[in-house]
């Protein structure tokens, strides 16, 4: 049963009403928004990063991460305060927030957009991070519906969760920030480390 | 003797990362992909650690310890919770379900490696 509840990690946001009727809700880097409301819609803009939108036809709720990298590399130090920059993190805790909502594994559809190589002379990082989701795609056994990743340009997605619809736009002049932008303030909880009962 | 870990996660990602990192480290792994499979297969996989997730279809981890620490054969084998969720109020829960422990997620295998040590007797 779908939940008509709108979150941006976990937290309720009700977004702008603008003249298309809809509400429209940013995601920022790192952050991850899910929705169960037809008058959503949730908007990115993407470099080297990639958001996956995944959305469950049958519960009518659907979600968008906008994850940095894809895996933190060999002993670096994550915690819950950066965990969500990578993308084996940030896929799991949208998948959770969707759950909690009403879909299902077994139903999710999804869309890939952003991976751009921008910065000439960089490592891949956008080519790493499409190859990463759709590996990870592949390994859920998540069918993906629509794939926009790579080239040298900037994206502007625009993801209607409830209804599985989305669209991106190259942006040319878009100012796409090299480090994280900044994000409320939330625990840091460090990852790894065993609590013991 | 080979120790056996099971893991118990909806995630094949998941579980495939852990069966690396710990086939890496020399323990057999039994692979669930909830807690109803988990029940069903505990017997045959006889672990020596279960590693589970908490949010998952059909039977969530915290009703997974409950039924584990319920079971005659398994009422002692010890469990460790490995999730994204971190909040006091579900790690409580777990304890009062009878978890040993609690790693959030994402782990870092080496780190992983040394939990495992501490509570597999």
């Amino acid at each position: 049963m779908r939940v008509a509840i709108t979150q941006v990690d976990g937290v309720p946001r009700r977004g702008n009403r603008r003249a298309d009727g809809l509400r429209h809700i940013g995601v920022i880097q790192g952050e991850r928004g899910v929705s169960g409301e037809d008058d959503v819609m949730f908007t990115t803009i993407l470099g080297s990063c990639v958001a996956a939108c995944l959305f469950d036809p049958d519960a009518q709720v659907g979600g968008i991460n906008h994850f940095l990298l894809a895996e933190p590399q060999p002993g670096q130090r994550v915690d819950t305060a950066t965990a969500h920059r990578y993308g084996v993190h940030a896929m799991e805790l949208l998948i959770n927030d969707m759950l909690r909502l009403g879909a299902r594994r077994d139903r999710l559809r999804a869309h890939l957009y952003g991976g751009a190589n921008i910065l000439a002379g960089m490592r891949s990082i956008g080519s790493d991070n499409g190859a990463f989701a759709t590996r990870f795609l592949a390994q859920e056994h998540i069918p993906l519906i629509l794939s926009d990743l790579g080239g040298r340009s900037a994206r502007r997605v625009d993801f209607r969760p409830a209804l599985g619809r989305s669209r991106a736009r190259l942006v040319v002049d878009a100012v796409v920030a090299a480090s994280p932008s900044p994000r409320p303030a939330t625990p840091a909880v460090v990852s790894g480390e065993l609590d013991l009962f | 003797m080979t120790r056996t870990i099971m893991t118990v996660d909806d995630s094949p990602s998941m579980r495939a990362l852990l069966q690396h990192a710990l086939a890496g480290e020399g323990y057999r792994v039994a692979s669930a992909e909830d807690g109803v499979d988990a029940l069903e297969r505990i017997d045959a996989a006889s672990p020596d650690l279960v590693i589970t997730d908490i949010n998952m279809p059909r039977m969530d981890g915290f009703e997974l310890i409950e039924a584990v620490r319920g079971h005659s054969r398994w009422n002692n084998v010890p469990i460790l919770v490995l999730s994204t969720e971190f909040s006091d109020d579900k790690k409580q829960r777990a304890r009062r379900a009878g978890a040993t422990g609690w790693i959030v997620k994402p782990f870092d295998p080496v780190k992983l490696s040394a939990a495992i040590r501490r509570v597999l007797v």
